[in-house]
């Protein structure tokens, strides 16, 4: 799964450790996110889809090995 | 979620205290085969039977060195503790690598058991199992912490590149 993550925290010109605490989450839970090494609860994602006030498709997106 | 089979996080440190030293002791105990002499006690026990004396016991006292006794369950209590009390700060990525580093702990444990049942015989074996009760909560601590420990290295190397 591919994520836009760090580009949109880059245009809101927010931090992961701001992120983290906006969310409610660790901020190495939104490295690994942002990493690829992690893959959100649909929960998470709801939750990211409502800060960055964007849907969940467009911050997340299925490979072709998904 | 997950969490509320977690003991609170104050109970990390008091882990660590106990834990920490039990290993040590019990390295040395093991090693050098060492009893502590003033720890010889009247101990209860639910069945007991020695190769020197027929008469077994049931639901009695017997005669025992606790030295064994204390440092294993030291060790339990200090490892539980410390494997199983909340982070400071819980989330799903971490109850994910909790739950993780459990499977494993267990895959690595068995498969430590697996060969040790097949290369290690009578008192050689009797002395791996006693081992082998330790080696769940040990493996599953170092994993849980190492991932933990790379996960906030990874961060750090973040912070320079945002800075």
């Amino acid at each position: 799964m591919k994520n836009r993550l760090k580009v949109e925290r880059a245009i809101r010109n927010i931090t992961q450790e701001d992120l983290a605490r906006e969310i409610g989450v660790t901020r190495q839970a939104i490295n690994s996110i942002e990493l690829g090494k992690y893959v959100p609860s649909t929960v998470l994602s709801l939750k990211l889809s409502r800060y960055f006030n964007k849907p969940v498709n467009e911050l997340f997106s299925l490979e072709e090995t998904d | 979620m997950l969490t509320k089979l977690l003991l609170p996080n104050r109970f990390k440190k008091p882990g660590w205290i106990i834990l920490i030293p039990s290993v040590l002791l019990g390295l040395f105990i093991i090693i050098f085969d060492y009893d502590f002499k003033f720890l010889e006690a009247k101990v209860f026990t639910v069945y007991s039977a020695t190769l020197f004396n027929n008469a077994a016991t049931w639901f009695g006292l017997i005669e025992s060195n606790l030295t064994n006794t204390i440092v294993g369950v030291l060790f339990i209590i200090g490892a539980v503790f410390v494997a199983f009390s909340k982070e400071k700060a819980e989330d799903e990525f971490i109850a994910k690598t909790r739950l993780e580093s459990l499977l494993w702990a267990t895959y690595i444990n068995y498969g430590i058991l697996l060969f040790c049942f097949l290369f290690f015989y009578a008192l050689e074996f009797l002395f791996v199992m006693i081992l082998n009760m330790f080696t769940i909560l040990v493996i599953f601590i170092i994993r849980f912490y190492y991932v933990l420990h790379r996960a906030n290295k990874s961060l750090s190397y973040e912070k320079q590149a945002e800075g």
